[in-house]
């Protein structure tokens, strides 16, 4: 069965230098049987890996202990879920995961365009095979995912496996990693389109549209991803922080940020036909730093709780990123008279220059989270020296970019196109802000004592009243011509421009995410060694440590302390915060107990038992005000994304325009 | 049984890749020259479209409405132009008195498509038989 599975990705990974071979020969010498073998080898590669794939789930999910990776990663006891997420739970198994992922996306891009764009698709596919060809490079000879530690039937070469590393064994780390890898791997197709229409001069941009599903798409998928781990680190880790600024949450965020950028200035390539280069640099950066993100995960070169252990692999990447920069940076210089805007930006009081300064910022954000992460691995080579940068640098160089993102996603939508009068902003800025100066107040007058959490609340008023003003003035207009009330003549509103109203439910999301992260600033914790029947306080609660108690399962050794949590005398909830440690690995982690509500959550850890004093355990309790808002505002950004992807109801005023004749077209061709 | 398997798996894959049925490979695809225009023309529309739509929540003063307006119109006019000169269905400009008392010898000047050898009698961007590049599109 192994034999099977090594077999396949070595022919697998020749297809794939196939694929990229015969694709550009037939593109080049415009020949349609090289063509279609090529694009027909993408799905021969799907076929090859989802057989490697399907070998090594089978193995973990039967505990086939006679594989490394299986011996490695998995053991008896691990519930059925956490032995399938083993399979991304190793380096060989993720990079797996990493090129089956790849041959999926690039069948399914085969497969919808298989009517269109016949001059691009060669070279889209020639793109989308080099890199499986260095992803498959990695699987076959640099992590194979099939060593053997005994070969043949009833051979057992351990009596049980290492099981996952038991902080991994939580939900949300059984979907995590797959749904961050559903947007690395999905932000290669647009670069591939993007490369292709490059080399092909595409005349039209209507390689943008395509690709912008598929990056929407891909940026809900990443945008899933990073907050499923934040979700993990709050639920897990014990301390209750969401974000820690780790090389690897940085490396996940690096790319939403340009993908982010890419999404939005490329509205402007298609509306006014602006920003090209801009959009070529950004697709191509968004791909680079999915490749670096995971180089910096898998190399070890930087220090991280999420890090694969340090391996060779660094120089691959190292190598592959080089090439595939050099190649496009060549490409993009040599096409730049292709890449000219055919309008110019006329006003800074434009929607235009709101989306300039979009891109900007969002690309020095960009550019302090990398220089953040990085400068640990210079400093180590310039003065062989490892000085670290922690949370505050990040906190610092980001809260203030964050705040004025926020304020551009109220500014965009209340500024015309092409240029906006100063009358028409007065009119449009203003209820926004009054309700800034107005939440401002309320928040300090409620004894808010720091300084961006004040304007955080402020801007998230401002951004809100831009939003439902757009929402109410547009369903008004339509519910008034079509005799609808205005619930309905809303989602009319919505239907009939699905991006631009999606777009703002998705503001809408970031919007009350601002909320869940300015709570932070009011956070209350407290730790206290208790004993059955002791009582504490914090802020408004009262807790009641009822029982502490312990007990074992095949996995894990535990200890229970159950807590009543009580306001203003009246009971609230029972919380059981847990300790376990892990036979195996004989590792501890905590399984804290939460009590979530919108306001705030409370957080009980049971940090072990006490050093000093017998039979009291460590309970650390924490107050975090308006976390909820964080998960919630995140569910309102998914519901917006999947609004975006709807097809707007077309509906073209023709008849508000004054028909354009032969006669004008000729007035026009005299000049 | 693995090495049945096997060969059976990469044989099934290779077939898939190198047999390909003369009907499986799709014709050459001719796309109209104008197609890159059309969208444009759709583009310039959706943006009308969007003016007039903010024009009415009262984003844009009616002086600025007016500017942006002409200005998008004249775009789907140039638009229209290119596409109407590349289909052909351009009606001849109008001719134009010259001075009785010298008449400029006549010069019928040739625009020959570079790619195909189509002849024309006026500058094209595009040549309406190949739809390649011509003089006019690379000046």
């Amino acid at each position: 069965m192994e034999t099977l599975g090594a077999l396949a990705i070595l022919v697998a990974f020749c297809l794939a230098i196939y694929s990229v071979v015969a694709s550009v020969a037939g593109a080049v010498a415009k020949r349609p049987y090289l063509t279609v073998s090529g694009q027909r080898a993408v799905y021969g590669i799907f076929i090859l890996l989802t057989v490697a794939s399907g070998i090594l789930v089978y193995a973990l999910m039967v505990s086939d202990f006679r594989f490394a990776y299986v011996a490695a990663r998995s053991n008896r006891a691990m519930p059925a879920v956490y032995k399938f997420a083993a399979w991304w739970g190793g380096q060989e198994g993720s990079l797996l995961l990493w090129s089956w992922l790849l041959s999926l996306y690039s069948a399914v891009v085969l497969i919808t365009n298989r009517r269109k764009f016949r001059d691009m698709m060669p070279w889209v596919t020639a793109i989308l095979m080099s890199t499986q060809i260095f992803f498959l490079t990695l699987n076959a000879f640099v992590e194979p995912p099939f060593q053997m530690l005994a070969v043949g039937r009833g051979i057992t070469a351990v009596q049980d496996g290492q099981g996952l590393n038991p902080l991994l064994q939580y939900w949300t780390m059984a979907i995590h990693p797959p749904t961050l890898y559903l947007g690395y791997v999905g932000f290669i197709v647009p670069f591939a389109f993007a490369i292709a229409s490059l080399i092909t001069k595409q005349p039209g941009d209507a390689w943008i549209a395509t690709t912008r599903r598929w990056s929407l798409i891909t940026w809900g998928f990443q945008s899933m991803g990073i907050l499923l781990g934040a979700g993990w680190a709050y639920a897990v880790l014990g301390w209750g922080g969401y974000w820690g600024w780790d090389p690897v949450e940085n490396a996940s965020l690096l790319p939403w940020l340009t993908a982010t950028a890419f999404l939005h200035s490329v509205m402007m390539q298609e509306k006014k036909g602006m920003m090209k280069v801009w959009n070529m640099v950004l697709v191509s950066a968004t791909f680079f730093l999915c490749i670096f993100g995971t180089f910096l995960t898998r190399s070890g070169i930087v220090s991280s709780v999420h890090a694969f252990a340090q391996s060779s692999l660094g120089t691959w990447f190292l190598g592959f990123l080089a090439i595939a920069i050099t190649l496009t940076v060549i490409l993009i210089v040599r096409r730049l008279d292709y890449l000219k805007s055919e309008t110019q930006l006329e006003s800074v009081l434009s929607r235009e220059s709101s989306f300039l300064f979009n891109n900007l910022i969002l690309l020095a954000s960009t550019f302090a989270v990398l220089w953040g992460t990085m400068f640990p691995v210079l400093t180590e080579y310039v003065m062989g020296e490892k000085i670290t940068v922690g949370a505050p640098f990040f906190n610092k160089v980001n809260i203030p970019i964050g705040l004025f993102l926020l304020l551009l996603t109220g500014v965009g939508p209340l500024i015309a196109w092409r240029r906006s009068s100063w009358d028409s902003l007065k009119r449009a800025f203003r209820w926004p802000a009054i309700m800034f100066v107005v939440a401002a107040a309320a928040s300090i007058a409620m004894g808010s004592r720091s300084f961006y959490a004040t304007i955080c609340l402020g801007l998230c008023a401002f951004v809100t009243t831009t939003i439902l003003m757009e929402f109410y003035k547009g369903s008004r207009a339509i519910a008034g011509k079509s005799e609808m009330n205005l619930v309905r003549a809303a989602i009319e509103l919505t239907h009939r421009n699905t991006r631009r109203y999606g777009g703002y439910l998705v503001h809408m999301g970031i919007v009350i995410m601002f909320i869940g992260f300015s709570g932070a600033a009011f956070n209350k914790d407290t730790t206290r060694e208790v004993t059955i029947g002791d009582r504490f306080t914090m802020g408004p609660y009262e807790f009641h440590v009822d029982k502490i108690s312990d007990g074992d399962n095949p996995n894990y050794t535990w200890q229970r302390a159950e807590i009543g949590v009580y306001k203003n005398g009246q009971f609230l909830q029972e919380l059981k915060p847990e300790r376990r440690v892990y036979l195996v690995t004989e590792q501890p982690t905590s399984e804290v107990s939460i009590r979530r509500r919108l306001n705030e959550d409370v957080y009980l850890n049971f940090a072990g038992m006490s050093q000093t004093e017998e039979n009291k355990a460590v309970i650390q309790a924490y107050i975090f005000p308006l976390v909820s808002w964080i998960w919630l505002g995140f569910g309102v950004l998914m519901m917006g994304t999947a609004v975006c992807l709807v097809p707007s109801k077309a509906r073209i005023l023709a008849s508000k325009a004054e028909p354009v004749s032969e006669f004008a077209a000729e007035k026009v061709l005299a000049g | 049984m693995t090495l049945a398997v096997s060969i059976l798996l990469i044989s099934a894959v290779l077939a898939l890749v190198l047999f390909i049925r003369p009907g499986a490979i799709p014709p050459a695809e001719t796309l109209p020259p104008t197609a890159h225009l059309e969208e444009r023309k759709a583009a310039i529309y959706e943006n009308l479209r969007d003016l007039s739509f903010e024009f009415r929540l009262g984003k844009l003063s009616e002086p600025d409405y007016e500017k942006a307006r002409q200005a998008l119109e004249k775009q789907l006019a140039k638009v229209n132009a290119e596409i109407a000169s590349l289909t052909g269905k351009v009606r001849p400009a109008p001719s134009v008195e010259k001075p009785t008392a010298v008449k400029a010898a006549e010069v019928k000047t040739v625009h020959k498509c570079p790619s195909c050898g189509a002849e024309f009698d006026r500058p094209m961007k595009f040549c309406g038989e190949c739809a390649a590049p011509m003089e006019a599109a690379k000046s």
